[in-house]
Formats: structure tokens, sequence, C-alpha cells
């Protein structure tokens, strides 16, 4: 009894053609009735999120008649999409891409853990509905193992690979803990506001938002459950400050070294996190020279981001090893005989 | 010698995780250092049963005992894995205080006749080994925080990348530990200046290595005097710290040589 799947993801579609085949979570029961009933599949489980529609069944009949049949499941009342957007994949592939969508390693971010919270709530809807058999369970239940282990036996989920978060883990190596800082945001953009929300996330404990536009500062300390400070008046408050956000559309630096000393001993000489996310920049580079001061521009951020990046891709072939020995034992383990359903929803339920 | 060697070993383990940026848990070195801790043990156990007392009564039992402290230290913390990198710290300083502790003259024979004799002899040792074993562990902070540091502002993905707690923990650590380091080192000279009577024509005021012990005490309450007035960062402090340190390596052997009441004529 094969296991196949058929799907497309982000890599084969764009969103424009993703959105037309996506399943809402509620059509995903009557979804799993028809599968099993038009196309003859004996289990199935519907995988359906912003990047990825895939459809996972098991027959005990021909792998290829199911694929084909899925095929016309899955475009019927479409048109057919132009070009190669739709995979599909026979055992032992079919095992080895579910192992890889759970480890998030056919995810846009690489690496990110989501998918496998929105793979396990596929499972259980399927399971709910008593859609899947001996076959998918197993194979269910495998790939959230592997996806555990290559978690803690690679560093493919290692690191941030977003500004907003690479910002925040720089925050945690400079100051022993986020909790009771105060963050001054200066400009109001969007990735200063992320990179705020982060913070704040993370037990940073009050904004101080200050930008030209005075209202606007208003409405940004409003939804970060801050305070605005008039544009003209923000060193006053410096004092309080550990960390600075800025991202104004200044042609000059608002911060400079000379600024900076004297604002320096006003706030005891406690570390001081720069991060400068304007084009052009908004504080001299100088200042990163100054003891205690830790300045990041946008490229910091980014190279830091990219180069993680770098160091997850490194992991992908030591996560394919893993995958590659996890799915031979599945389907070795299945030949000698599939596990009953219940100790498979056992082991899922005892992770 | 052996305990020293294994050290070094792990020093030069520690070389290739210093380059990895503290990456990965190292079990490899907590294993090197939990051997040479073994062996170390075994040696001072089997000295302090040769002497009948225990082994803190020249220059190399104290190094030796200092290190001691400073392997168990380790180990003990070690045994969290967030604080297992410690170990590429703590190898290259016990191999240095080994080698130190291994050269020639520091190890006289034991005089026959003793000048001090008694508890307080050995506390006012052990308090002092204490002291800079203390100060000893401020060094290896004080070398985290400007590795730290370095990293934070020049090679910023090493200093996520790295196993090194945050820099305001890591100033906090070499704070207290120069602290602790001052206040054994008080006790210690306290005790031998209110416990021991310097033999007739001698006098402790006079003894090279009594005033280097005071000059030492005095640099570090400054220091640390310092830094709480003058609202200076860690990373002075961290400085200081380092060419305290290194001070004290470098001269306490000389010094300790030069002095009659630590140096006794067999």
């Amino acid at each position: 009894m094969p296991i196949v799947c058929l799907g497309l993801n982000h890599r084969t579609a764009p969103v424009e053609v993703r959105e037309r085949f996506a399943i809402a979570d509620k059509s995903l029961p009557d979804a799993l009735a028809r599968v099993c009933a038009d196309a003859g599949a004996q289990e199935a489980v519907i995988l359906s999120t912003c990047n990825r529609v895939e459809i996972y069944a098991a027959t005990t009949g021909d792998g290829s008649a199911l694929l084909a049949a899925l095929r016309q499941f899955i475009l019927a009342g479409h048109a057919e999409p132009e070009g190669a957007v739709f995979y599909s994949h026979a055992e032992p592939q079919s095992v080895q891409h579910l192992f890889k969508v759970a480890s998030g390693l056919d995810s846009m971010i690489l690496g990110e853990t989501e998918i496998l919270g929105q793979l396990k709530t596929a499972y259980d809807v399927a399971l709910q509905h008593k859609r899947t058999g001996p076959r998918l369970n197993k194979a269910f239940q495998r790939a959230f193992n592997a996806a555990k282990l290559i978690r803690t036996e690679t560093n493919i989920q290692r690191g941030s690979v977003s500004v907003a978060s690479v910002a925040v883990e720089l925050a945690e190596k400079i100051f022993d803990t986020l909790n009771g800082r105060t963050v001054m945001v200066i400009g109001a953009g969007d990735t200063g506001e992320k990179t705020a929300r982060a913070l704040l996330s993370r037990g940073a404990q009050s904004v101080l938002v200050s930008n030209r536009s005075h209202e606007r500062a208003e409405a940004l300390a409003q939804e970060l459950g801050g305070r605005a400070v008039q544009f003209d008046a923000w060193e006053k408050e410096f004092a309080l400050i550990d960390i600075v956000i800025s991202s104004t559309s200044a042609p000059h630096y608002v911060l400079d070294r000379k600024k900076l000393e004297p604002l320096q001993h006003r706030r005891h000489r406690r570390p001081l996190l720069l991060i400068d996310i304007a084009v052009p920049r908004d504080i001299e580079p100088e200042v990163n020279f100054l003891e205690d001061v830790y300045l990041y521009n946008i490229d910091d951020l980014q190279a830091i981001a990219a180069d993680y990046l770098r160091l997850r891709q490194e992991e992908v072939a030591k996560c394919e090893s893993i995958i590659a020995d996890k799915a031979r034992e599945m389907l070795d383990s299945l030949r000698g005989g599939p596990s009953p359903l219940g100790d498979a929803r056992l082991a899922y339920d005892g992770k | 010698m052996v305990a020293v060697a294994i050290y070094g070993l792990g020093m030069f383990h520690a070389f290739f995780l210093w380059r990895r940026g503290f990456r990965r848990d190292d079990w490899v070195l907590y294993g090197l250092l939990a051997v040479g801790m073994a062996l170390h043990t075994v040696a001072m156990v089997k000295r302090g049963f040769s002497i009948h007392r225990c082994p803190v009564n020249n220059l190399y039992e104290a190094t030796a005992f200092v290190m001691w402290t400073v392997v168990a230290g380790y180990l003990v913390m070690g045994l969290w894995s967030r604080l297992r990198f410690l170990g590429a710290f703590a190898s290259p300083l016990l191999f240095a205080l080994g080698v130190f502790a291994l050269m020639p003259a520091l190890d006289p024979p034991h005089p026959t006749g003793p000048q001090f004799t008694g508890g307080i002899v050995s506390l006012h040792v052990a308090l002092i080994a204490l002291a800079y074993g203390a100060l000893g562990l401020s060094f290896g902070g004080s070398l985290m925080y400007l590795s730290q540091e370095h990293d934070l502002k020049f090679d910023k993905l090493r200093a996520l990348i790295s196993r090194l707690p945050a820099i305001q923990q890591l100033e906090r650590v070499m704070v207290r530990l120069v602290f602790c380091g001052i206040v054994l080192l008080t006790a210690g000279l306290a005790v031998a200046f209110i416990g021991m009577k310097a033999q007739q024509g001698q006098s402790f005021l006079q003894d090279p290595k009594v005033i280097w012990s005071l000059g030492v005490w005095f640099f570090y309450v400054g220091l640390l005097v310092w830094y709480r007035r003058a609202d200076h960062g860690g990373h002075r402090l961290a400085w200081g710290n380092l060419l305290g340190f290194a001070f004290v390596l470098l001269t306490f052997w000389g010094v300790n040589l030069l002095s009659k009441i630590h140096n006794p004529i067999p």
C-alpha cells in the first residue's frame, strides 16, 4: 500500500496560483472525505498553508492511478494552471518529502518551525475524522520524530533570519535581561516598529517614540503601549534609554559621537544598544568606538541574518542524510507489518 | 606534572574552540580537565600524607591549591551545558599556573623547624590561595568580557553564535569575583598580622612579599573604587584586571624568593 504525495508550494507556484487551490480549515473534513471517496485513497491528510497545498494519501491499489486521481480532485472546478506547478511523489520520495516538510527544509524560511505545527494540525484533523490508517499514522508520527531529532542534532533552526529578531538576539547578548529595558524609537518606520514589538515581546518594559510628525509618533506610541516624545526633545529622555532604534529619513546624522559622549555620562555608562536601520544612516559610525556603546546598522543586521541562513544551508546535507535514514527505517518497518492505529496515536500524543 | 600536561592538552584543544567561536558544548575539554583534576587531586593528597599537614606551605603548593580550586569550580559549573564553554578560558589559565608552579625553587624542601606552624598558617595560606583563585577566575572573566566586547563591536555574527553570556552579566561576574578576592586577601593578610609574630630581627612590614601583597591589595581596592566612582564601564576594569593578575603571575615567584619569612632556609 504505497504512500503518495501531490501538491504545489511557494517554489512551484506564485501566490495568485496557490491561493486558488488553498483549502479553508472548515472545508478540510469534506475535502478529506472526497479524496477518499472519489480518488480512491484509503488514507489521506491534507496540508493547506499560505505556502503550500499538499495531499498525502495511501492506497492498496496502484500509486500512479491514485496520483492521477488526486490531480483530478485538486483541479476540480479550476482551470489548469500554466507551467509545472504541481509535483507528485511516490515512495520513497513521498515519505522523504513529508519528513523534509516537517523539518522546515522545504519552507520559504529554511528551518522555520511554524510548518511543524501546521502539519500536526493537518494530521489531527485527518485523525479525528478517521481518514488516517496504519501507514499515514506511522509516516506522520515518524516525520514529527525526525523533525525533533533534526532540531536537536543539527543547527538548521539556529539563529534569526529577520532584521527584528537579529536585533533582539543582539540585545540579549548585551543586556543580562531585557526585562525592564526602555526602548526609544526615533522615526516611525515599519522595520523600527517591528523591531520594537520584538523587543517588547521579549520583556522590554517601555517604548518612547519620537518622530518629526508628532501625531504619527503618538499613534505608534499608542499602538506599542508607550509614550510619544517631541522630536526636538528626545535627548532629554536619554538617561532612561537602553536601546535606540533609529529610522528617520533625515539626510544627516541624528546622533553623532560629539552628541553621544555627554549623554553617556548622564546614563552612568550603562551599555547602550543602537540600531540604525535608516538609509542614509542616522547614527555616526564612530560612536561604535565609544565604550559601552554597540552600534548596528541595517547592513550589519542583514549580513548577520544572511550569515545565519548560510549556516542553516550548510546543515542541509546533514539533515537530508538523517531524513534518508529515518525514511528508510520507516518504510522497512512498514514492510515488516504496519503498526496498529492505537499505537501510532499513543506515540504521537505522547511525543 | 602529568596533570599540567593534560591542562596543556586542554589549552591546545581550547584553541580550536576559540576559533570555532564556542559553538558547541565541549565534552572533550571537560573530560580532559576532569582527568587532569583527578591526577592533580591524587598528587595533592599524596603530598599531604607525606608531610602530615595540609599541602599549602610553599609557593608550589599554594599555586597547586589555587589551580585545584579553579578546576574544581569549572567542573561543577560545567555540569550545566550553558557554562561548559568556560573550559576554553580555564584551560589556558590552568596551564599557565601549572607551568609557573613547576618552576625550580618554588618547591624548597620543608624546613625541619618551620618558622610558623599550626592552624593559623594553614588558614592564612588557604585564604590567600582562595583570594588568588577568585582573582584568577576574574582574570578569566576579563578575557571573556574583552573577547565578547570585541566580537559585539567588530565580529558580530561570532558574538551571536558564541556561548558567552551577555556582556553585562560578564561585567557583574568580574566585579563580584574581584570583590571576593579582595575580601579573602584582606582576611588572609589580617590573619597573618594578628595571629603570627615574626622572629626577632624580622618585621612583616620590611618583608618584600608582605609589601608586595599590600601593593596588590591596594591595586585591586583602587581598581574597584575607581570603577565605582568614575562610572567606568567594564572595559577598563577588564584591562585593569588582566594587567593586575598578569603582574601577580609574573612577580609572585621572584618576590617569594626574596622573602625570608615565606622562603625560610632549610
